[in-house]
């Protein structure tokens, strides 16, 4: 599903964040990619999602050499792939419907079909009496979930979460992990950066440890104590 | 929160991404309706959100919109003035004092079957002496006079059509007929009137050019600072997948509302000028025996001014928002 192979990134100024990255995970696979802050963990997901390049290296996604992907092409990748963010990236001036429906609407989803999969998402994550609000009225656990549907709607076969918990109680964050497992047991592959280890320890899911943009450590899920 | 094993159709929810986008693919037309009737939706509803925003952004493009076309319907009404007046264009020919009354009867049957001549009338110099006497001031120098010094004079009304050419040809043909001593033409005034209309023209034309211009950056503006203070939105959309063209279709759609709400105000404010007109114009028109009518703007003209806005409003929109974008994404 997801590999990297050699990955550097330098940004301009000469910060090395990642450096010589190799990795896997596989289809329908979980796992955290942890490690401390400047880690590289949020410019992983970036690169997976185009939204940087790597200076060196090689990234494919299902087969597919990211480095080959032109800025035309950025659009369709993007739509394969469900992004969710710390700070949610919501559209405060739109329903949670209206927000949870952008995937779809940009898809070119018939309207009716996207009606019944926005509601779809929102009753997977417990918000479908909610549809008409807008985010600012929601709480900040709630306003995550909103994200995490946005994120499912289109059916990505790749799910990413950069901090998807960093603002919430440790009760919501577990809450919001479980979702994610939830969506991999069904065949979505996730990927989770986050920093919050109790968290990951409890999810007993594969761990990525990253050190100064370096792989420090590999943890399979049966390993994770 | 729920399980998954609440939801039987979960699958379908969340994974085969494929089939989502074979879907896509196989309704490419339906696909792309419902992208411009979301883009165009969503712009409208942004404009409707700040009203007042709006109203002063389309209020200042249809002024500008506005100005050409009331000075055309102004400048279309003179014209019509002087068509009117034009119809009252005579050539008075002064003949020789030596010319008979016979001599002058014939030269006025032959002037009768012309063509391009409307009516004839002969005044005699007698006629022409009690005109005179009638007029202020001349009646006691009339008094004075040993005799006639008046010659035959024929008055000439060319026939109602003839343009500008046609007159002045009839009038040198008249110069040049035997007996004839001057020829008057009232019509040059009318030459100076259609060389003034000509520069009003050209006038209108310039300044429909600059104040369409004017429209273009009125809009071209507006969209700057409405993609400006959006770029977090727009941030998103990418994010989400969104194309460049996605992201940008409802700034051109917002362009067009502005050039069709702007255009049809436009057309509003030249109906009431001409409202405003008709009033002096009618006053006017009984002193030309009802020959003046109000020239209205014709309706394809009225119709066409939202259409041009909203073009102008369109390519106002998109040559600021592929600059704008670009900065922004």
């Amino acid at each position: 599903m997801i590999r990297f192979d050699q990955v550097s990134k330098r940004y301009e100024g000469g910060h090395e964040a990642l450096s010589q990255l190799s990795f896997h995970v596989a289809p329908g696979e979980m796992a955290f990619v942890t490690g401390h802050s400047g880690a590289g963990k949020s410019t992983l997901l970036k690169l997976l999602g185009l939204i940087e390049r790597p200076s060196h290296g090689l990234i494919t996604l299902d087969g597919q050499s990211l480095s080959k992907v032109g800025r035309g092409g950025i659009p369709k990748l993007r739509r394969r792939i469900g992004m969710v963010f710390q700070d949610h990236r919501l559209l405060m001036d739109r329903t949670v419907f209206a927000n949870v429906e952008l995937p779809l609407v940009i898809g070119g989803i018939a309207p009716v079909e996207r009606g019944r999969r926005v509601r779809a998402a929102l009753e997977k994550v417990g918000l479908l009496a909610y549809e008409r609000q807008l985010p600012a009225t929601l709480s900040t656990g709630e306003q995550q979930r909103v994200g995490i549907a946005r994120a499912i709607v289109a059916k990505p076969t790749l799910l990413i979460a950069d901090e998807p918990t960093g603002n919430l109680d440790p009760q919501l964050a577990v809450e919001i992990m479980s979702l994610f497992a939830e969506f991999q047991q069904v065949g979505t592959t996730v990927l989770v950066a986050s920093h919050d280890l109790p968290l990951i320890k409890r999810m007993r899911k594969r761990v990525v440890v990253l050190d100064h943009g370096r792989l420090v450590a590999d943890v399979a899920a049966q390993e994770v104590l | 929160m729920t399980t998954p094993s609440e939801f039987p159709n979960e699958a379908p929810v969340m994974a085969e991404a494929a089939p989502r986008v074979e879907r896509s693919r196989a309704r490419p037309v339906a696909s792309w309706r419902e992208h411009h009737g979301w883009s165009a939706a969503a712009s409208l509803r942004r404009l409707m959100s700040r009203p007042v925003g709006t109203l002063l952004t389309v209020a200042v493009m249809a002024l500008a919109l506005a100005l050409p076309l009331t000075f055309y319907l102004l400048l279309g009404n003179v014209q019509k003035l002087g068509d009117v007046l034009g119809q009252n264009q005579t050539v008075s020919m002064f003949l020789q004092p030596s010319q008979s009354g016979t001599a002058v009867d014939l030269l006025a049957t032959k002037l009768r079957e012309r063509a391009d001549i409307a009516t004839v009338s002969v005044k005699t110099p007698q006629q022409g002496m009690d005109e005179l006497a009638k007029m202020q001031g001349f009646s006691g120098a009339l008094h004075m006079l040993d005799n006639n010094p008046l010659p035959y004079a024929i008055e000439v009304l060319p026939k109602p059509g003839l343009n500008a050419d046609d007159v002045a040809r009839l009038v040198t043909d008249l110069r040049g007929m035997q007996g004839v001593d001057l020829v008057q033409d009232s019509g040059t005034w009318r030459q100076r009137l259609d060389a003034l209309l000509g520069v009003g023209n050209r006038a209108v034309l310039v300044l429909a050019v600059l104040l369409a211009l004017a429209v273009l950056l009125v809009v071209g503006n507006t969209v700057r600072v409405d993609i400006a203070s959006r770029s977090e939105e727009i941030g998103v959309l990418m994010l989400v997948g969104a194309s460049r063209a996605f992201v940008r279709r409802p700034y051109l759609y917002a362009g067009i509302w502005y050039g069709l709400f702007s255009g049809a105000l436009a057309a509003g404010v030249a109906m009431l000028v001409e409202i405003a007109l008709a009033e002096p114009v009618t006053r006017l028109s009984h002193v030309y025996d009802g020959k003046l009518q109000v020239g209205a703007l014709p309706v394809w003209v009225l119709g066409a001014v939202p259409l041009v806005a909203a073009l102008l409003g369109w390519l106002g929109a998109r040559l600021v928002s592929a600059w704008q974008l670009r900065k922004a994404s």
